[in-house]
C-alpha cells in the first residue's frame, strides 16, 4: 500500500521534469531549403530534395488517379492499369513491336467479340463461343511470341534498382523505385518512357493475376472481407464504397481498350507529380527531366468526380457471419484531409487509440483484458474526399465484439462530455513532433510525403506545417469535433461474428 | 473493319514514337557517371569492464537517438512444455515494470515525449529497441537499464501477456498464408524443434512468474549484451552516461548453451490442410536450406535471383506473367548463421489451378539444374546484386546492427565485402552446379492449404507420394480428462491435504472450532459497476447459521436453526421460512468452507484425489479434488506446490449471474486461534469477476448470543 502511494508522488514529478525541456517546434527551415520545385511546359510537376548522406536516390511518381476514378462497370480499372505499367513500352519488352502491336490488335478484336457473345447470357451461341475461345487462345499465343517478359523490371533490377513497386489507393496511384545516385538518367529514361509509350501486353493473363490478388487480399482474408462490406455500407453514393481491387466479375470483364482509355484520360503530364529525394543536384534533374519527361505531350487535365456522399441519417451496421475470430470496426464520417477540423480530429484519434496510454488500449487491453488489440485511425479509406475516422478491436479469446463495442462507446462519450486535460494535449503534441522527425529518416518516405502534400494541398510545404496545425489545437477544439462528428447517427459499425461450425 | 481501324491507329502511334523513344539498347548505351565512392561510416567499438559490447555511430543529421540491443538468449532455451515462456518474458520485462517504475508509468513517461523502449525474445536472440528524440537520451537509457536489469514481472501484466498469447492462438488459423508457413516449418525442422514449434493453450498456462524470473536471471547478464547505438550524440558525453546506467551491472550466470543442430533427411511428401472458407490455395514446397558461411553461398545468391526473386525471375515470368496463375509467387533458398535456412517455394492460386501451379513451380526448379542462366538472367541475378550493393550502407541502423551481429557470431567485419567479391566471380556454370548440388526437385515436401474439393489435380497424383492430411484444430487448454480415482492418486491426494492442514495450523486446532463469527464487506461486480455489501455471518456447529447482508440500505437475513429457519424474500422483503433446498444449500456452502474442509480431513468417507499440477495466477499449484459421502465432488483445491498454502477452490454452483464454475481465490491469510485463514476472497464465475470479500473481524469460538438464531424482529 505504502509503495503505491510513493509511486503516485514520484510520477508527476518525473513527468514535470521531462516536460520542462520539451520543445514542440523542430526547425524545418533547413529541410525546406533543401527542396526545389519546378514544372515542365507540359505541366509535369517535379519536387527535388537534396540529401547527400548516401549515394542513393528515391523516386516516387504520383499519378492523381485512383479507384474513385474507375469507370462504371470497370471497378478496379485504375489498379489494373498500375499492373500494366510494368509490362513495358514500345521499346522495352518486345522482340518486334510492329508485329506485336498487329497481333495485339487481333487479340483485342477477337476478345471483344467473345466478350460480347458471352454477355448475351442465356441467349449466347455456345458453338460460336467455343470457336471464339479457340480463336482467342490462338491470337493470344501469337502475340506472346513477341514478348520479352518483364524487361522493364529486369533492367531496373540489373542496374541496381531496389524496391521497384507500385500501389493504387482510392485517391492515387504511385510508382516507386530507388537507384544508386549515378543511375539518375536511367530512371528518367525508363520512367518517362513508361508513361509515354506503354504497351499493355499480356493484358488478359495479368487480369488473372489481379483476380488472384483479389482472392488473396479480399476473399481469403477475414480483414479483407470485412473492409469491403464495411465500406460498401458506409458509402452508398461516393466511390469510396467500391473495392480498390474491383469486383470479381468486373475484373473478368476488363478489356485492353478500357485500360488504355483509363491511361489516356488520367496519365497526362499535368496529372503527374514526381518527387525525387536523395543524392541529386536539382540542376541535373531539371536538365534530364526536360530531355526525357519533356517528351510527354500535354493533354487536358481529367475532370474530377462530383459525387458527394449525402449526410447519413442513422447508424448503419453490417455483421458478417464468418468462420474467423471476431473483429470489430466502427467509423464516423469526417471531412477530407485538408479540412480545418482535421488537426483536432487527428489529435482526438491519437488520444483515443494510439499507443499504450490511449483511452482504448488502457481500457480494453490493459484493464478489462477483453481485447487483444485495439486502435483508432483517421483518413480511412482516403484523404482527398470526405472520409472516416474510427476504431477497431480484436476481442481477446473468450470475449466478444459487443463487450468491445460497449467500452469503445464509453470512451468516445468521455471525449464528448469532458475536455481532455492540458497535460494530455501537450503529450499529443510532443508525440506528433517526434513522429514527424522520425519520418524524416527515410528518403522514400519523404518522397511519398512531398508528392502527396503537393497533390492534396497544392503545396508540398504544407508537410512542414503539420506540426503548426497540431500545435494550434485546443482542448475545446477536441471536445467540439467529438460532439460534432462522433454521433450515433453518423456512425457505421462492421463486425465479424464467429460462425458456429 | 474494326480490326483495320485498330491497326491504323497503331501505325500512326508508331510513327509518332519512332523518333522519340528510348529502347533497351539505348538504355544499355547510357553512360552512368561514376558512383561517388562508397563511404562506409566508421563504427566505434567499446567494451565496458563488465563485458557489454558497444557499437557507436554518430549521425547528427536529425535530432534522434536510437539503440538496438542484442541479448544472447532465445526461445530455443525454453522447455517444450512451456513454449511461450521466452516470448512472455520478453514482453513483461517491459510492460510489467521495474523496481523504480510500474509498466504503466513507463508507458506514460515514454509516450508523453514520443519515445519508445521495447523488449523481446526471439528464437535465437533477444533484444531491445530504443527510439527517442536526442533530448530524451537520458530517459531512453534509464528506462532501458531498468527494464533489462530490474524487471519485476508484475502479475497483472503476466496475465495480460497470457491473454494476448491465448488470443493469438485462437486466431492462428484465420489466415491461410500464416497456416501454410507455420506448418511447413514443422516438416523441415521437426514439430518439436525450437525452430518450428509454437505455443498452445497448455504451454502458455504452464508458464509461471517464477519461470519468467528464472529465465531473466539465467541470461540477462552484461557479458551477454551488445548495444548498437546511432544518432545524434557525442561519444565523449554518452559513454559516461552508459557507464552510469550499466557500469555497475555485474557479470554473473553460466555460459549460454548453443542453439541445437538440425538433422534433415531429404524426402518426398505431400500434405493437405483443409480450409473451406477460401477460394485460393496457398502452396509451400521445398526442403532444408543452408548457411551463409557455405562455400557456394555467393552462387546461391545469384541462383535465387534467377529462380524466384523479383520481376524477371523464372518463377515470376512463367507462373505469374505467362500463365497468370498467381499474384504471389517466389522461390528462395534461404540461409542463416546458426541453423540452416529453408528452400521455400510459394504460390497462391485459385483452387481450380492448384495442381497446375504446383507443376509449374516444380518445372522451374528442375530447369534450374538443366539450363544455364542466360545472359539477361546473369545480368539481373548478378549485376543486380552488385549494382545495388550501395543500399547496404544507406541507413546508419543497418550498418551498425549488421556489425553487431557479425561480431556476435565471429564473422569477419568485412564479411559483406567478401560476399560481394565472391558474387563478382560467379559464372553461369557456378549457378548451375549450385542448383544441382543444393536443390532436390525430386525430394520435395509439398503443403497445400485450401479447398480440396475444387482442386484440378488430386494431390496424390502429383508424383510425390500419398497425401498426409494435417489436422490443425487448436487443442483446448483444459485437459478434460476424467478424474482418475486410483489408489496412487488417493494416497497422494491425502498426503497433500495433510500437508495443507499442517500449513494452516494443524488438524487439532481445526477440530477445536465450535463457532465462527465474521464481519466484513463485499463488492459485487455486475454490468461494469460494483455494488458494496456489508455482511455478517455466524456459524455454530453443527447446524446453526445466520447471515445478514446490507445492500444499499436494505437488510437481508438468512437464518438456519437445524432443519428450520427464515430468509428475506428478495421481492417482497418479507421474512419467509427456509425450504428444504435452502437447508441442503446451506450444508453445501458449509462443506466448502476452509474450516470444514480441514476439520473433516480425517473423515474416512472423505476422498482426496490428486488431480495433477498447474498454475493459478502465476503460482505453481497441485490440485486435489475432494469427493464427499455420496460420491459428489465437493470442490477442487489448488494448493501451493511449495508452501502447501491454499490458493484457490473451484466448484460448480449457481450464482445470481447464472450457473457455472465458481473459482474462489484466497489471499491475505491471518492467524486466528492457531489456524491460518484467508481474509480476502475473490470469486469468479466462468472467469468473470463476481465478488471480492474482505473480512474485517474474524472470531473463532467467541460468545454467540443465545437468541442469535431466533426469528428476527
Amino acid at each position: 500500500m505504502k509503495q503505491s502511494v510513493t509511486r503516485w508522488l514520484i510520477l508527476p514529478a518525473c513527468l514535470a521534469l521531462f516536460f520542462v525541456t520539451t520543445v514542440f517546434s523542430f526547425d524545418f527551415t533547413e529541410l525546406e531549403n533543401s527542396v526545389t520545385e519546378f514544372a515542365l511546359e507540359n505541366g509535369l510537376k517535379i519536387i527535388v530534395m537534396e540529401r547527400h548522406e548516401a549515394p542513393v536516390i528515391s523516386f516516387v511518381t504520383w499519378a492523381n488517379v485512383g479507384a474513385v476514378d474507375d469507370p462504371k462497370g470497370y471497378t478496379g480499372l485504375s489498379h489494373m492499369f498500375e499492373h500494366m505499367a510494368f509490362k513495358g513500352t514500345t521499346t522495352l519488352g518486345t522482340k518486334d513491336i510492329e508485329k506485336e502491336l498487329e497481333l495485339i490488335a487481333v487479340e483485342d478484336s477477337v476478345f471483344l467479340e467473345l466478350r460480347a457473345e458471352r454477355k448475351k447470357g442465356r441467349l449466347a451461341d455456345s458453338v460460336k463461343i467455343k470457336a471464339l475461345e479457340a480463336a482467342y487462345d490462338e491470337a493470344r499465343d501469337a502475340s506472346y511470341e513477341y514478348v520479352v517478359p518483364n524487361e522493364l523490371g529486369n533492367v531496373v533490377e540489373r542496374e541496381g534498382g531496389i524496391g521497384l513497386n507500385a500501389g493504387t489507393g482510392y485517391d492515387f496511384t504511385i510508382y516507386i523505385m530507388n537507384f544508386p545516385s549515378n543511375r539518375l538518367e536511367l530512371w528518367m529514361a525508363l520512367e518517362s518512357e513508361r508513361f509515354l509509350n506503354p504497351v499493355l501486353r499480356e493484358m488478359y493473363k495479368e487480369r488473372d493475376v489481379v483476380a488472384e490478388e483479389r482472392r488473396m487480399r479480399t476473399d481469403s482474408n477475414p480483414f479483407g472481407r470485412l473492409f469491403e462490406e464495411f465500406l460498401a455500407v458506409a458509402f452508398k453514393a461516393h466511390p469510396y464504397g467500391i473495392p480498390i481491387v474491383g469486383h470479381m466479375s468486373d475484373i473478368q470483364n476488363y478489356s485492353r481498350p478500357s485500360a488504355r482509355a483509363q491511361f489516356e484520360k488520367y496519365y497526362s503530364p499535368s496529372n503527374l507529380t514526381v518527387a525525387i529525394v536523395g543524392d541529386v543536384k536539382p540542376k541535373d534533374v531539371k536538365k534530364l527531366a526536360e530531355k526525357y519527361w519533356g517528351r510527354l505531350p500535354s493533354r487536358p487535365a481529367p475532370e474530377r468526380i462530383a459525387t458527394v456522399e449525402p449526410e447519413q441519417n442513422g447508424e448503419r451496421r453490417v455483421v458478417l457471419e464468418d468462420p474467423s475470430q471476431p473483429i470489430y470496426l466502427v467509423g464516423w464520417h469526417i471531412p477530407e484531409g485538408t479540412h480545418p477540423d482535421r488537426p483536432a480530429l487527428d489529435a482526438l484519434v491519437d488520444h483515443l487509440g494510439q499507443g499504450r496510454t490511449s483511452l482504448l488500449y488502457k481500457n480494453l487491453v490493459k484493464e478489462k483484458k477483453i481485447a487483444m488489440t485495439t486502435a483508432a485511425f483517421a483518413g480511412f479509406p482516403g484523404e482527398k474526399y470526405p472520409t472516416m475516422m474510427g476504431a477497431f478491436a480484436m476481442a481477446a479469446s473468450d470475449h466478444i465484439n459487443e463487450e468491445c463495442e460497449t467500452e469503445i462507446f464509453k470512451e468516445v462519450e468521455k471525449l464528448k462530455n469532458e475536455q481532455i486535460s492540458e497535460e494530455d494535449l501537450a503529450k499529443i503534441k510532443a508525440r506528433t513532433n517526434a513522429s514527424l522527425i522520425n519520418q524524416l529518416d527515410s528518403n522514400q518516405g519523404l518522397a511519398f510525403q512531398l508528392a502527396g502534400y503537393q497533390v492534396f494541398w497544392g503545396n508540398w510545404r504544407e508537410l512542414f506545417r503539420e506540426l503548426d496545425r497540431i500545435n494550434a489545437v485546443t482542448t475545446e477544439d477536441i471536445q467540439r469535433v467529438a460532439k460534432k462528428y462522433l454521433t450515433k447517427k453518423n456512425r457505421v459499425v462492421g463486425m465479424i461474428n464467429t460462425e458456429e461450425s | 473493319m474494326r480490326r483495320n481501324i485498330a491497326l491504323i491507329t497503331v501505325f500512326v502511334l508508331l510513327l509518332v514514337l519512332a523518333t522519340l523513344s528510348v529502347n533497351a539498347q539505348d538504355v544499355d548505351k547510357l553512360k552512368f557517371p561514376k558512383l561517388s565512392e562508397l563511404k562506409v561510416p566508421e563504427v566505434e567499438r567499446v567494451t565496458l569492464d563488465n563485458g557489454i559490447r558497444l557499437y557507436l555511430l554518430e549521425d547528427k543529421s536529425l535530432p534522434l537517438f536510437d539503440i538496438s540491443v542484442r541479448i544472447n538468449c532465445g526461445s530455443y532455451l525454453e522447455p517444450e512444455d512451456k513454449i511461450g515462456l521466452a516470448d512472455i518474458c520478453g514482453t513483461v520485462m517491459r510492460t510489467g515494470g521495474t523496481a523504480k517504475w510500474t509498466g504503466d508509468e513507463i508507458d506514460e513517461l515514454l509516450e508523453g515525449v514520443g519515445a519508445s523502449v521495447e523488449t523481446y525474445i526471439g528464437t535465437v536472440s533477444g533484444g531491445a529497441r530504443v527510439n527517442a528524440l536526442s533530448e530524451y537520451t537520458d530517459l531512453g537509457l534509464e528506462v532501458l537499464s531498468e527494464v533489462l536489469r530490474r524487471p519485476i514481472f508484475d502479475g497483472d501484466k503476466i496475465k495480460l501477456a497470457k491473454v494476448q498469447e491465448r488470443s493469438a492462438i485462437a486466431r492462428r488459423n484465420d489466415d491461410p498464408q500464416q497456416i501454410a508457413f507455420r506448418e511447413f516449418k514443422k516438416f523441415i525442422y521437426g514439430a518439436h524443434s525450437p525452430y518450428a514449434r509454437h505455443t498452445e493453450y497448455a504451454t502458455i498456462n504452464a508458464v509461471t512468474r517464477d519461470d519468467l524470473v528464472a529465465f531473466h536471471k539465467a541470461y540477462f547478464h552484461p557479458q551477454n549484451v551488445q548495444m548498437a547505438i546511432w544518432g545524434d550524440f557525442d561519444k565523449t558525453k554518452l559513454l559516461p552516461k552508459i557507464e552510469q546506467y550499466f557500469g555497475d551491472w555485474e557479470r554473473a550466470g553460466e555460459l549460454v548453451p548453443k542453439p541445437p543442430e538440425v538433422n534433415y533427411k531429404h524426402q518426398s511428401k505431400v500434405y493437405y490442410i483443409e480450409k473451406t472458407d477460401v477460394n485460393q490455395s496457398n502452396i509451400v514446397m521445398g526442403h532444408i536450406g543452408g548457411f551463409v558461411t557455405d562455400e557456394d553461398y555467393a552462387d546461391r545468391i545469384v541462383m535465387n535471383n534467377v529462380l524466384g526473386g523479383g520481376f524477371g525471375s523464372r518463377l515470376f515470368n512463367s507462373v505469374r506473367s505467362y500463365e497468370g496463375l498467381a499474384y504471389a509467387v517466389f522461390g528462395v533458398y534461404t540461409a542463416n548463421i546458426v541453423y540452416p535456412g529453408v528452400f521455400y517455394n510459394f504460390a497462391s492460386t485459385k483452387s481450380e489451378t492448384t495442381g497446375k501451379a504446383i507443376q509449374g513451380v516444380i518445372k522451374e526448379i528442375k530447369r534450374m539444374q538443366v539450363d544455364h542462366p542466360n545472359e539477361d538472367e546473369m545480368r539481373m541475378g548478378k549485376d543486380g546484386y552488385l549494382n545495388s550493393f550501395v543500399f547496404n550502407f544507406d541507413s546508419k541502423s543497418e550498418v551498425v546492427t549488421r556489425l553487431m551481429r557479425y561480431d556476435f557470431y565471429g564473422l569477419p567485419e568485412d564479411f559483406l565485402f567478401k560476399e560481394k567479391e565472391n558474387v563478382e566471380k560467379v559464372t553461369p556454370d557456378n549457378v548451375l552446379s549450385a542448383a544441382k548440388k543444393n536443390l532436390h526437385p525430386d525430394a520435395l515436401q509439398i503443403l497445400v492449404v485450401g479447398k480440396g474439393e475444387d482442386f484440378d489435380v488430386p494431390l496424390d497424383q502429383l508424383g510425390y507420394g500419398p497425401v498426409d492430411t494435417i489436422d490443425i484444430t487448436i487443442p483446448s487448454g483444459e485437459e478434460k480428462k476424467e478424474l482418475a480415482v486410483t489408489p496412487e492418486n488417493l494416497a497422494k491426494g491425502r498426503e497433500i491435504l495433510q500437508k495443507a492442514v499442517a500449513a494452516h495450523g494443524g488438524f487439532e486446532n481445526f477440530k477445536k472450532i465450535t463457532s465462527v463469527s465474521i464481519k466484513g464487506t463485499s463488492l459485487f461486480s455486475m454490468g461494469g459497476t460494483e455494488i458494496p455489501i456489508s455482511m455478517e455471518w455466524i456459524r455454530v456447529l453443527p447446524e446453526k447459521s445466520k447471515s445478514i447482508m446490507s445492500v444499499m440500505g436494505q437488510v437481508m437475513y438468512r437464518i438456519r436453526n437445524g432443519n428450520t429457519g427464515w430468509k428475506t424474500d428478495e421481492r417482497t422483503m418479507q421474512l419467509i421460512p427456509l425450504t428444504h433446498d435452502d437447508i441442503v444449500g446451506d450444508e453445501k456452502d458449509w462443506a466448502r468452507t476452509t474450516i470444514h474442509i480441514f476439520a473433516a480431513s480425517d473423515d474416512p468417507y472423505y476422498q482426496a484425489v490428486y488431480d495433477g499440477t498447474g498454475t493459478v495466477n502465476g503460482t505453481p499449484v497441485s490440485f486435489v479434488t475432494l469427493i464427499g459421502k455420496d460420491d459428489e465432488q465437493i470442490c477442487r483445491l489448488a494448493l501451493n506446490s511449495e508452501s502447501s498454502e491454499l490458493v484457490s477452490k473451484s466448484y460448480l454452483d449457481e450464482t445470481p449471474l447464472g450457473a457455472g464454475t465458481v473459482e474462489e481465490t484466497l489471499s491475505n491469510f491471518s492467524q486466528i486461534n492457531g489456524v491460518r485463514l484467508p481474509m480476502t476472497r475473490i470469486r469468479t464465475l466462468n472467469g468473470q469477476k463476481l465478488t471480492q470479500t474482505d473480512i474485517a473481524e474474524f472470531i473463532i469460538n467467541g460468545d454467540i448470543p443465545s437468541d442469535a438464531f431466533d426469528k428476527p424482529e
